[in-house]
Order: C-alpha cells, then structure tokens, then sequence
C-alpha cells in the first residue's frame, strides 16, 4: 500500500511541476483593432453634376465590425426626376479601402437592387477586363415615393456571366462582401 | 469452450467448408512456470474466427482447411504469439506465452486484452479491413462499423461520430497517448496517418475512468504495433490508387531486431498520399485536392524486468475546401440551395487554391516500465505533442496567402501507472495522469482569433480493479477524480484586455459485467460515467465564424458535460455457428450537453447574420448496433451491419441536432481459402443504404435534410505467397452506379453533391523474416 501513496504523490509532483507559472506566455501581442478585410463604413454619395455642391448621402456604420453593437444606417432623401453621379466610398479603422476595391477591380462589381419607387443605376467605371465594377454610376430617379435600395458587393464573382455586366446579380455568385439595406424615399 | 466473440473483430469470416475437416488443438502454457493458461485466446487472423481455451489452457479448433494457417495465441498479460503452421493432418501445438513481458504493453490499452474495459461494447477495425478500404479516410473506414458514422466536410474531411458524438466528445488514443489537434472544430479531421497502425479498436461507451475526460462517446485506440524482439529485418510496401481524384497513396515499412541483444526492437515508416478534385457523379468537387505525408520511427528494449521505448511521429496535411463552399453571407447560402449545383466549377486540378487547411502534428512519446514485483508493474508515458493548424481564406488585398486562423497547441502528457494484483484473482491499476496544455495564435492574420490563447492543466488519479467471479463472468469497478485549470488570454471585442480562468472538477465511474451465458451466448454490460470539461471555443467564442455564415457567442458560465452510458452487448452463435449476431443497445444521458442554438439575427455589413448561442441542455442519445453475418454455404455468406441512434434534448422535447440516421450496410461474400498459387481470395457484393433524418429539430437548419440514398459496391482481394514473401493485393468499387447523393452529416450538403464512381487499387507486399514471435 505504501507503493500506491508513494505513486499518487509521484503523479501528483509531475503534474504540479508542470503547472508552475512563468511570464505569461499565453498573451497575446495586442488586439487586432483593425481587421484589415472588415469593411466598416459604406458611403453612396449623389451628386448633382450641375452643382457639386449639392450631395445627398447614404451611410452605414458599423465601428466595431461583425457582431457587437448594431450598425447605424442613415439615407437622405432624394430628389425626384433628376439624374445624379453617384460614387462609393468604403472604409475600416485603417482608413479608405475604396482604392482596394479599384485595384482588385476585376474581382469586385457593385449590384443596386430597389424596390418600391423608380430607381435606376448605369455602371460609369471599368475594370481592366472593361466590365464594370460601381464605385463610381450615374443613377436617376423617377417619380416620388418610398421603397428600399439593397446594395451588394461580391468579391470573385463570375463577372461576364450573361447580364451581370448590366447589374444583373441573378449569375454573379462569388462571396458578399456587402449588402446593405438603405431606406430609399424620393421626394 | 469455444465462443466465436470476434465477429465484431472480423471482415469476411469463413463458413466451415466441405472437405475442411482438420481439426487444430493443443495448450497455451506460461513460459517460466508451464502452467496452463486459463481462458487464452487462440486466433486465426486470416479466417477471422477464434477461440478460447479452457480453465487449464486446452483449445481445439474445428473444420480447418488443408494448408497454410496463420495462429495467433493471446492471453491477458501476456505477449501475444504468431506461429504459421501448414497444416495436413490433425495438428496438435503449444504456444508459450511469456507472461511479464507482456505488461510493458498494459498501458497500451486494449490490446488482445479481452479484459480491459470489461463489459464494454467495442469494434475492432484490424489490418485487413484497413487494407480493403484502402485510401479511404480513416474516418471512412470507422464508418463502416456498427455503431459508427462519419461527420464529414466534403470527400477529403472525415470525423468519426460514435453513437451519436464527435469532436469533442470523442477521444482518440494514438500511440497510448490523449491526441490532442484542435478536434472542436467540425471542419477539423484528426490528424493521424492511417497507416501508422494496423489495429484501431473502438471502444463505444463513456470511459472516462480509463482515459479520463472527453470519452463520452467513445474512444478510438489506435493501436501501436509491437516492436520485434529478434534479430533478422523485414518489411512491408504498400501502395494504392484511386480513379476519383486521379491519385493514390503508399506506406513503406521496415523493422527489424538487434544481432545478440534478444529485446532490442526497431521501426521505421514513411506515407504519402497525393489527390486531385474528386468528382461526383455530374461535376468536378473544384478545390478538394489533397496530399499527405507521414513519418514515424520507434525503438524499444525489453527484458523480463525492464522496458524503455521511445517513439517519433511527424503528420502533415494539406487540403483542399470545395470553392463554391465558401460564403459571404446568409443570400449567398441559399442562393446556392435554390441552385443546387456548386456556382464554381472547373476542370480537374491537383492544385489546391484557397480556402484551404494546412496542418502538421509532431507526437514524441516515451515509455519506461519496471516490474516491481513478480506480477506487479510500474509504467510511466510522457507524451508531446505540438499541432499547427493554418486555414486560409479567400482574402481582399493579396492576403489570401496569408493564413485567417493560425493556431499552435502544444501538449504535454503524463501518465504513471501501477499495474497490480491483489490476491490471485483480482488485479488491476491504479495511477495518476496530467496534462499541460498551452494554445497560442500565432500572429499577422489581421482577424480576430476565433479562439483565443489559453493554457489548460488537468490532473487525475484513478483506479480499476477486475474480480473474475468465475470461469464465466468476469466483473470491473474503476474511479477516477480529476481538476481541470484553464486560463484564458484575450482581448473583447471592445479591445479590453482580460485574463478570466475556470476551474473543473470532475468524478466518473465505471461498473462493467462479462458474462458467458453459455458456450454460445455472451453477454457485455458497462454502466459508466463520462465528463468533458467545456471547450474554450465554448466558452469564448465571440464574432464571425465565416466557414459557418454564422455569428457564435461563447457562454463563459457553462460547466461540465457529463455522461452516464449504459450499454448491453449480446453476441450469439446460432445453427451451429452459421449465423453469428452481435447486438449492442445503449442509452447514454448527457447533462449540460452544449450545443449551438439559434438566436435572432444581427446586422452586418454583409446583411443580417444569424446569431447562434452556446446553450447547454439535458440531452438523451439511445439506439443499437447490430451486425449478422450468415454463412448459408461454405463459399458463400451474408454479412449486415445496422446502426440506429436517437437523439433528444430533454429541456426543450425535440430532437438534437446533426445525428446520424439510419444506416445499413449489406454484402453477399464469396471466399475461397485457397486455389491453385492463390490463397484467401475473396469477392464481396456492398450495398449500402442510409435513410433520411426525419428528426430534426425545427427551424434549425438552412434546409430540409436531403433524401435516403442507396450505394452499391464491391470489394475483392487475394494473397499469394512467394517463398517467404507474402503479396497481397485487391480492387475496390464505390458508387458503382454513379449516384447521385447528398448526406445529412455532410456539412457540403448544401452546396453540392458527393463524390461519385470510384475504383481503387491496394497492393500489399510483405518481405523478410517473420519477426513476430
């Protein structure tokens, strides 16, 4: 019997050595404030290609990514019957990832889809294969009234699939990197 | 005596054929004192049937063939022995067995120990079956025993589901030691070479006693091969390929014994495995390419008092995930249900592109047992362990090539074991364990680790005591207490640093009952507890996890999942063993069983994300294993294997999530010992039927679960000896008619269907002295 006590103790000493404490190893380095592929803000700006000065925006913000506190989302209101340049800005913590999207440009296309009221968008950009990517459109609106503007961006989408290139997302695939509801109201 | 209880153990059995009518008996005795051994166990590896001896050590064998018989003698404690024997007449042997030699093997569990986890229900999956399933996964092959199924990711990603559980709740024995490679993760295959052993015996009940926390399932053992102990080399080739991925695989072994210095033993091998797309059955699976490589080396010495081993083992693995599996967002998902075809595919390709998994595991073990007394002997294990699991996304800005999740977990087991006896009958160990484990992510993914830094330590001690009441029934109790410390390092997703730990203390016992009812009737019952402290995947998960489309939070308060098991095994022998029955019923009650629930949605960027909570429940998981085999003639046999599980959650009245259904395996055999150069040939018709899951809990899947599905198969295999070399070779057929098919325990289902036609070859050739005995 003395055997056994002298075995748990053995058994005991090996486990306690291995549990001795040293310079918390396990910490990490910091915390990753920035997630480089998170796309916390989205910006559509309209802008009125007589006046620049004049400019409605939609925004989404969502500064703490994925998860955690719930994003903002805010849209102006819209005039009716007018043709507008419409451009779009991302961001992250690290700043401007518009540019990203541009370079990639062949990877990437934007799709606007409403519901509700008149809305329509035209690709006004190219990538390097010529097919469109939507950061930069001419959209027009029609008569008055409130409805929804979902706006979609796909990363490795089959870009030439039939009418994708007309804004069609039915054949696009690929991944969301972005879909946003925004309340649409033209007045 | 004679009782067939290998039929869980065997692949195609023989029938007793006309014309057979040798008969092979004799004694196992001990080596130094010449003593009979009681209950020895005499088997015929080959014909896949056996015996046990009588009190005194007698066995007889009936209606053997003419011609060569392989014979393995095995009792408990003892060394098992191999011996060939070319019989043509009536053949009377002696086997000795020496009897300390043996218990260097004890923390080696379960082999050829028909004592160890006494009345617990298990299947043993033995070199041949791995060779007729050869390049399969090894999840693949578990599949088909009773009792066990294959949580999978696609054709490539295979995890094995005992009665029910997996991941987690399953704990794998490599080598003898706790395999410790990142298993919470569904996506996450055991990182074992499948050829770095050529016995895995599945023990399917809660075991905590013996092998302490995570067994609530079940434990896979995969069993070390024993090193030789003569002098003379020998070895083993063996390679396969298959025409579904266009590639193929090879194993080469060596071993051999040292020159003068009786005990010294050696073992080199090296694996690889190469494969492209699979396909199924209307397109190619793009991106499911895989390769493999493996190495293992061990040495050992043992003599009457003394054994020291030591063992290496390297692991690597690279893996392909479909491309059209991976998903931005929620549109995504169903805009690929309502498709039903993958919306990426692309011409066969050996490359693998991202999302992709890299791993490697490393495992250095050493053994050191001492006989203190004439049966009592100390065994100390030390394992270590290092796993690296690197998973690549497709990324914005030339970062796919940089890794999303890059986890390192180093682990350090310990185990010191007295085995013992008290008296002349009642025997057992008694011991203490612990492990020292510490999970690092490694930095520059620039994401969000989806589990953070944690070490872990736990320790335990336990005891297992055996009373053989009789000759007939045979009882074990066991306990085990152990503590489990975990500390967590990690930055919430507000930035604020914190460094929470949790404490688990935990108990868990066995009660075990062998019963031999008669000569053909056995009965196994176990009633056992199991726990299984939460993961830190459980507890603090919080964000994205991209490959699920699903937001997961931890709950930092969850406990410890615990499980008592009751099983009842029966096998029997009817018609003078024509038919065989091997029956398991079980029913397994989990408290505080976590699982992910669902719970609203949140506002992303990219849309609205299901949010999906950790929540514990009172779970019950009950259902049978049965398998049959038929030997309506003597070339001819029927063979069936059926699995059953049900699975409720107590709290809520409604089915669990992700349980296996119904599945039965069928298969007509033909085996013919031997004809002309050729011996144990054998053809086997497989016809595979798995159900639909109709019990599913409401409102928790994406999509309905995909329909029955019906595969047919075929397997044939022969030997032929040359001199001393042995070559052994076979072809297998899966899908045969291209079906078609998605499973309920893929996660791929809702993306495309399952890998289609596929024909493979297997060689095995063995060369040089037999080293076995």
């Amino acid at each position: 019997m003395k055997m056994k006590y002298l075995l748990i103790v053995l058994g005991m000493t090996l486990v306690h050595s291995a549990c001795k404490k040293k310079d918390d190893p396990i910490a990490p380095i910091g915390p990753v404030t920035n997630e480089e592929e998170v796309i916390t803000n989205l910006t559509l700006t309209f802008t009125d290609p007589s006046d620049a000065t004049v400019q409605y925006r939609f925004q989404f913000n969502d500064q703490d990514g994925e998860g955690g506190a719930d994003p903002v989302i805010t849209a102006d209101t819209l005039p009716s019957d007018t043709t507008l340049l419409l451009s779009l800005a991302l961001a992250n913590a690290s700043g401007s990832i518009t540019q990203e999207i541009s370079n990639e440009g062949t990877d990437h296309q934007f799709f606007f889809q409403r519901t509700g009221v008149p809305f329509f968008v035209v690709y006004a950009d190219a990538d390097a294969n010529g097919l469109p990517i939507g950061l930069s459109n001419v959209a027009s609106t029609g008569a008055p009234g409130t409805g929804t503007l979902l706006v979609t961006l796909r990363h490795e989408a089959i870009k030439d699939a039939p009418d994708v290139s007309s804004g069609d997302i039915t054949n696009a695939f690929g991944e969301t990197d972005i879909e946003v509801l925004f309340p649409l109201v033209v007045e | 005596m004679s009782f067939f209880y290998f039929l869980s153990c065997s692949s195609f059995a023989q029938g007793t054929q006309a014309g057979c009518d040798l008969t092979l008996s004799g004694s196992v005795i001990d080596e130094h004192d010449k003593d009979g051994l009681s209950f020895a166990e005499i088997y015929l590896p080959e014909l896949s049937r056996g015996t046990v001896a009588d009190e005194k050590g007698h066995f007889r064998i009936d209606g053997l063939c003419s011609g060569r018989l392989l014979v393995r003698a095995m009792h408990l404690g003892c060394e098992p022995v191999e011996r060939m024997l070319n019989l043509t007449k009536h053949e009377v042997v002696q086997f000795k067995l020496e009897h300390h030699a043996h218990e260097l093997k004890e923390f080696e569990v379960a082999r050829n120990r028909p004592d160890e986890n006494v009345g617990q229900a298990r299947n043993i999956l033995d070199k041949a079956d791995m060779e007729k399933n050869g390049g399969r996964n090894m999840a693949e092959m578990l599949g088909r025993l009773p009792g066990v199924n294959v949580l999978s990711t696609g054709p490539t990603i295979g995890k094995p589901v005992i009665h029910g559980l997996s991941g987690n709740r399953i704990l794998t024995l490599n080598q003898g030691i706790r395999q410790e490679d990142q298993q919470w993760g569904t996506e996450h295959a055991p990182n074992l070479d499948p050829f770095s052993s050529d016995r895995i015996t599945v023990v399917k009940g809660a075991a905590s006693v013996q092998y302490g926390s995570d067994a609530i399932g079940g434990v896979i053992v995969t069993e070390p091969i024993a090193l030789p102990r003569s002098a003379g080399m020998s070895g083993e080739l063996r390679a396969g390929g298959q025409l579904n991925g266009a590639g193929g695989g090879g194993n080469a072994m060596l071993q051999g014994g040292m020159k003068g210095v009786r005990g010294v033993g050696w073992r080199v091998q090296g694996s690889g495995k190469l494969l492209g797309d699979s396909r199924s059955p209307y397109y190619v699976l793009s991106n499911t390419g895989m390769n493999e490589q493996g190495f293992s080396g061990g040495i050992g010495y043992r003599n009457m008092r003394f054994n020291v081993s030591g063992y290496y083992s390297w692991f690597a693995r690279e893996l392909g995930i479909l491309r059209a599996s991976h998903i931005g967002n929620l549109t995504d998902l169903e805009s690929s249900i309502t498709t039903g075809t993958p919306w990426y595919i692309d011409d066969f390709t050996y490359t693998i592109s991202s999302p992709r998994q890299r791993v490697q595991h490393h495992l250095a073990k050493t053994e050191l047992g001492y006989a203190v007394s004439d049966r009592g002997r100390i065994v100390l294990t030390y394992g270590f362990q290092t796993d690296a699991r690197a998973e690549y996304d497709i990324r914005r800005g030339n970062r796919s090539g940089v890794p999303a999740l890059d986890l390192s977990l180093t682990s350090h087991t310990g185990e010191l074991v007295f085995n013992h006896w008290l008296g002349r009958k009642v025997h057992g160990k008694i011991g203490g364990s612990g492990l020292f484990q510490r999970n690092i992510n490694q930095p520059g993914t620039g994401i969000r680790p989806l589990l953070p830094n944690y070490e872990k330590r736990s320790g335990g001690v336990f005891v297992v005591e055996h009373f053989p009441l009789s000759e007939k029934l045979e009882l074990e109790a066991g306990a085990r207490l152990e503590g489990t410390f975990i500390e967590v390092a990690r930055y919430t997703q507000e930035g604020l640093y914190e460094r929470p730990h949790h404490q688990y203390v935990n108990h868990a016992f066995s009660a075990g009952a062998n019963w031999t009812v008669k000569d053909s009737v056995r009965l196994r019952a176990n009633f056992s507890s199991a726990f299984r402290p939460p993961h830190v995947s459980e507890l603090y998960s919080e964000g994205l996890h991209h490959g699920a489309a699903a937001i997961e939070n931890g709950d930092r308060l969850l406990g410890s999942e615990r499980s008592t098991k009751a099983t009842l095994d029966v096998e029997a022998r009817w018609f003078g063993g024509k038919l065989r029955t091997d029956v398991t019923l079980y029913v397994d009650r989990i408290n505080n069983y976590i699982y992910l629930r669902p719970n609203g949605t949140a506002l992303t960027i990219r849309g609205a994300f299901p949010v999906f909570n950790y929540v514990a429940t009172n779970a019950n998981l009950y259902g049978m294993d049965a398998s049959l085999q038929y030997a309506f003639t003597p070339r001819w046999s029927l063979r069936s294997r059926t699995s059953i599980v049900r699975g409720r959650d107590l709290v809520r009245n409604e089915w669990l999530f992700q349980m296996p259904s119904d599945r039965t395996e069928n298969s007509l055999v033909w085996s013919k010992e031997r004809a002309g150069k050729w011996s144990a040939l054998e053809f086997g018709l497989i016809s595979t039927y798995v159900a639909q899951q109709l019990r599913v809990p409401a409102d928790l899947d994406y999509t309905a679960p995909p329909g029955s599905y019906h595969l047919v198969g075929f397997q044939a295999s022969a030997s032929k000896s040359m001199g001393k070399h042995e070559l052994r070779f076979g072809v297998n057929g899966y899908n045969l008619f291209n079906t078609a098919y998605r499973d309920y325990m893929d996660r791929f289902r809702y993306y495309a269907d399952a890998r289609g036609m596929d024909l493979a070859i297997w060689l095995r050739f063995n060369f040089g002295k037999n080293n076995k005995d």
